[in-house]
């Protein structure tokens, strides 16, 4: 007969383990660990072309490209992903869920305050998608917030959720949609007037769709160029600064632009800004 | 992370809010499935079969399925089919069919209560089935079945977080909106619990009152 205490006691053993295992690690000694472990955690959308999820489970698209190019050199042999909401990587990283965030993750200030940024990998502007012929013509953010009636889509604790409510839109007509093939039916549908993304995913969005009836807006009006890093915890700057390093190298090596310009993303973008200038923008 | 007051009192305003719309999906919501499982239970005790199989084959439809995938059904699928429903009328609707078809069973079982008798002296009395149903057998059923409607309500409304998923902006909604604003899960993710067992805890009360009141009968 099994002894259910003792069952119980090598459950809980099991579990105190795998929770202490998953407690972030001493900042110093985190590159040493992930060595040591073989991957690397990282937190994507699914989003292409910043985060993708191929059919079959692996995971591509330019930020997960980078990050596992840049672990590699660094020793770290794999990249292990996660999806997760844009809103939560923050949280997930500072938590100790995830390693780095490589997502498209753009910088701005308030953002820079929570993690610590690599130097500048991803940049786009802003898009959004509309019926065909913009039947209400919107340009910019702040044209929707003058719209009473006006709904758009962004994915929740992204960029662009927070560059409506910053323009003036009202939390109610600013909805949260969970991912791109949501955010084009909910447009179809006549659910959302805009569905807003960076210009190369809703791009992508639009050609996937394969629909006359809606068309893109990009750039949009008053949102600049924005440029994600691989994010770190606060603490894990050694570890941000051996990214950095290495990413420096492939930037001038021009294995960077081999890796991102495939996606559509611009070498050149990343390469003429820095963490510093996109930290401090407003 | 630490709780922080100052942002608890932040964000209060924008919590209720969610409070506001979780209540109200959980009150019309109760509503339909009020009515909806009446309509089950009646049309089931039909003795024709071709009008009771289908309806018993769709409640079981309805209960053997996930909430959540209704809810995807009604909000994605329906606009292709040409019905077009907001959030919240999608979400009421999704919740009220599903519990429609758990409060099905309660009427079932409180029609099935009162005895044979009232049935045959209403049919001597040379009354309607209208007047039968409205005037003999639902007052007489009714008072015994309160609580355990009750019940199943107080279960629907901590299921309404699922309306998250379809774009409603109740409680569970806006928390994570606050979190994913501020980078800061503690304090809204608390509260939406608190909120729930306060609200909980106070249906719990009435519940009882609703037993005392009505339970004993029948």
């Amino acid at each position: 007969m099994i002894n259910i205490n003792r069952l119980g006691g090598a459950v809980s053993a099991v579990m105190l383990a795998t929770l202490v295992s998953a407690m972030p690690a001493k900042a110093e000694d985190t590159l040493d660990k992930l060595k040591e472990q073989g991957f690397a955690r990282i937190a994507i959308a699914n989003e292409p072309p910043f985060t993708a999820v191929n059919p079959d489970g692996t995971v591509s698209g330019a930020g997960p490209d980078v990050a596992r190019a840049v672990f590699a050199k660094l020793g770290v042999k794999d990249v292990v992903a996660s999806i997760s909401e844009y809103g939560a990587m923050i949280p997930g990283l500072q938590a100790g869920r995830h390693d780095a965030v490589t997502a498209g993750l753009f910088m701005k200030p308030e953002r820079c305050n929570a993690v610590a940024y690599s130097e500048p990998i991803l940049c786009d502007a802003e898009a959004f998608l509309v019926k065909k012929g913009n039947p209400k013509g919107f340009k910019s953010y702040a044209d929707i917030a003058k719209d009473a009636s006006a709904t758009i889509g962004a994915p929740g604790g992204g960029t662009e959720e927070r560059l409506s409510l910053e323009a003036g839109v009202p939390r109610d007509r600013v909805i949260v949609v969970p991912d791109g093939q949501s955010g084009l039916k909910m447009l179809q549908d006549g659910r959302i007037d805009v569905y807003s993304l960076p210009v190369l995913s809703i791009n992508d969005l639009a050609k996937k769709a394969n629909d006359p009836n809606i068309e893109v807006v990009a750039p949009v009006v008053g949102a600049p160029v924005y440029c994600d890093g691989a994010a770190f915890r606060k603490n894990d700057t050694a570890l941000r600064d051996a990214f950095d390093k290495v990413l420096a190298e492939m930037k001038t090596s021009g294995e960077f632009a081999k890796i991102i310009e495939p996606y559509g993303f611009s070498a050149q973008a990343a390469m003429s800004t820095t963490r510093e200038k996109l930290c401090a923008a407003k | 992370m630490e709780w922080d007051w100052a942002f608890v009192i932040q964000i209060l305003p924008t919590l209720l809010q969610g409070v506001k719309i979780t209540i109200l999906a959980t009150l019309l919501g109760s509503i339909v499935a009020a009515v909806v499982g009446l309509v089950i239970a009646i049309v089931r005790r039909s003795k024709n079969r071709l009008v009771s199989m289908p309806m018993g084959f769709v409640a079981e439809f309805i209960r053997g399925t996930p909430l959540l995938v209704q809810l995807y059904f009604i909000f994605y699928v329906l606009p292709d089919l040409g019905l077009t429903l907001s959030p919240l009328v999608a979400g009421v609707i999704g919740l009220g069919l599903h519990y429609g078809t758990y409060t099905a069973e309660v009427y079932r079982a409180g029609i099935e209560n009162v005895a044979r008798g009232q049935w045959e002296a209403a049919k001597a009395c040379n009354l309607t089935p209208f007047q039968t149903w409205t005037r003999i057998i639902l007052p007489q059923a009714l008072p015994p079945m309160i609580p355990a409607l009750a019940n199943y309500f107080i279960a629907m409304f901590k299921e309404t977080p699922l309306l998250s998923a379809i774009t409603v902006l109740e409680l569970m909604n806006q928390a994570r909106s606050i979190a994913n604003y501020n980078y800061r899960y503690i304090e809204p993710i608390t509260l939406v619990g608190a909120f729930f067992l306060v609200i909980s805890l106070i249906s719990v009360i009435g519940l009882r009152w609703l037993e005392r009141r009505y339970g004993r009968i029948g």
